[in-house]
């Protein structure tokens, strides 16, 4: 009976937080139309150099496709938050009968639809170019993966929102994502980059992200990403449970 | 009576700045009971802690014999807050519904508590752009859909006007009638005064008095001196024997012990004092001289 009540629940937050995104279509033309003109851009340049036996077109749905999972669930859920702490709207979920931990999750979840949209326009983009050769079942490793993957970053993003106003909160944010996709190499491969980029991206979870995106197309070893993303992901629940504690009202 | 709230030795503090210091509080089944007291009081963290926001450093909070910090207590509370702001892409009827399913009742729960409500033409409607008014009334049905055998409202109709607010207390009436207990915390004290049973006055954490609005204005012996003047706001508080000072459109009232000197020092400060009349004290009144009593006792 429980179980059954929790996952209605869950379907209602999840439905409130879906109606939200597709009534806004403001939201949906930042998150997805940019990246993905961005995609575009650099794909049609750079997409049919080839290193390794793979065009760059093919490479840049991992490295470019973990920029823009990233960017969405990194700012979603956590402006999110943010605005529904300003309004009171957080205030009215927490004291109702629903966990807490549900309508966040719920958040969490909405966002995924909109990453998978990211991902899905950038690949369709790099087959329309000429630039994508990979088999279906990679693209699908690759889709599974940075969806799982995308969870620290969304736990990140809670934390930040329930510190900061919804405009503060996308400024933060942004600081965030930015650097660490142009450190990681996600739009500009690192070996085009000045050489201390190589040196700073080992020690970014955005770079783990987009090398085990990757591996699913080279079959290089991932245990080194895989692990980097689980503390970073048990780091990031720490600081959202805490930032959650200590949340302004 | 049934209890459906029960606060036992309640203490609260924020570092070491004490909120709350040893408070006891109980709502039967179908009582109305008001919070006041100044700001600063204790009211808000009394209110965090009924609806679970807050854990009691001390004592005992129970609704229903629950813990308001465990969601499954939480489905026999229903609150409304100031002023909500409500997502700007839920319409009315989602909310509506939202809430039922969020409590465990079935969807069709909605639409007897939004005709109720007065809701129903508004159904389709974004909640964000409704008015003031029908936002509480939309607030209210949320609660209400729960079936709550507790209501926690704060400053429910803060802003309303007065046919709005006097529409609100109709719907609440029909709610008690059938068993639910109300706790309010509002600054419109003649308000509470019409509308519950009983009166809990805080003030720095501690409960100062309690009982019905007419035996809180019986503890004092106090009168109010009404009266059109052109003294300002703070000459009139300074004036002996003043223990409160209310504006009511062109009138001013004065809370006093001391009815007679206060007329002769105001005729003789005021010579254009008009509209002269002295009446038993107010509520209002009364609160305003049990806080200055008790801190001037301190």
């Amino acid at each position: 009976m429980t179980v059954h009540i929790s996952g209605k629940v869950f379907g209602v937050e999840l439905t409130d937080e879906l109606r939200g995104i597709v009534r806004e279509p403001t939201a949906l033309f930042f998150s997805i139309v940019m990246p993905v003109a961005f995609f575009g851009l650099f794909v049609s340049l750079f997409g049919k150099f080839s290193s390794g036996g793979l065009s760059a077109g093919t490479t840049m749905v991992a490295t470019f496709g973990a920029f823009g999972v990233v960017s969405v669930v990194l700012m979603n859920p956590g402006i999110g938050v943010a605005a529904d702490r300003e309004r009171g709207w957080l205030r009215a979920k927490q004291v109702s009968a629903v966990p807490i931990g549900v309508t966040l999750a719920a958040k969490v979840v909405a966002a995924l639809p909109y990453a998978a949209g990211v991902l899905l326009a950038m690949t369709a983009t790099a087959a329309v170019t000429g630039a994508l050769d990979a088999p279906v079942t990679a693209l699908l490793r690759i889709l599974a993966v940075l969806m799982v993957g995308a969870l620290p970053f969304a736990l990140l993003s809670l934390a930040v929102g329930f510190q900061t106003g919804a405009g503060a909160a996308t400024a933060v944010l942004n600081a965030i994502l930015i650097p660490s996709a142009v450190l990681s190499g996600l739009w500009m491969p690192l070996e085009i980059m000045p050489a201390f980029f190589g040196d700073i991206a080992p020690f970014l979870p955005t770079y783990h992200l987009a090398r085990l995106a990757l591996a699913q197309l080279t079959g290089a070893p991932v245990l080194t990403h895989v692990l980097v993303l689980l503390g970073t992901t048990i780091v990031a629940a720490a600081l959202a449970a805490l930032s959650y504690r200590h949340a302004r009202s | 009576m049934e209890t459906v709230l029960e606060v036992r030795r309640a203490r609260h503090s924020y570092g070491s700045t004490p909120a709350l210091a040893g408070v006891d509080l109980d709502v039967g089944a179908g009582e109305c009971v008001a919070l006041l007291g100044p700001n600063g009081a204790g009211k808000t963290t009394l209110v965090n802690l009924v609806v679970g926001l807050l854990p009691a450093k001390e004592g005992r909070v129970r609704v229903c014999g629950g813990d308001p910090r465990i969601a499954s207590t939480r489905r026999r509370l229903g609150v409304v807050q100031q002023s909500l702001g409500f997502p700007t892409t839920l319409k009315v009827v989602e909310l509506v519904t939202g809430a039922a399913v969020r409590a465990g009742m079935p969807r069709s729960a909605s639409g007897p508590v939004m005709a109720e409500l007065d809701l129903t033409d508004l159904a389709g409607r974004r909640a964000a752009k409704l008015s003031g008014g029908q936002k509480q009334r939309l607030q209210l049905a949320m609660a209400l859909v729960a079936d709550p055998r507790l209501l926690v409202l704060d400053e429910p109709t803060a802003g309303l006007d007065v046919p709005a607010r006097k529409r609100f207390w109709q719907l609440l009436a029909q709610r008690r009638e059938r068993g639910t207990g109300v706790l309010v915390t509002t600054h419109l004290i003649e308000e509470s005064s019409a509308v519950a049973d009983r009166v809990v006055v805080l003030d720095h954490g501690r409960v100062l008095a309690g009982g019905t609005p007419d035996e809180l204005v019986a503890r004092l012996p106090d009168r109010t001196v009404i009266a059109r003047t052109a003294l300002g706001r703070d000459r009139l508080a300074m004036l002996p024997g003043v223990v409160s000072v209310r504006n009511d459109g062109e009138h001013v009232h004065l809370g006093t012990r001391t009815p007679e000197a206060l007329l002769r020092v105001l005729l003789a400060q005021d010579p254009g004092l008009s509209d002269l009349r002295v009446e038993g004290a107010g509520l209002e009144e009364a609160v305003a001289g049990l806080i200055k009593r008790e801190r001037g006792a301190a």
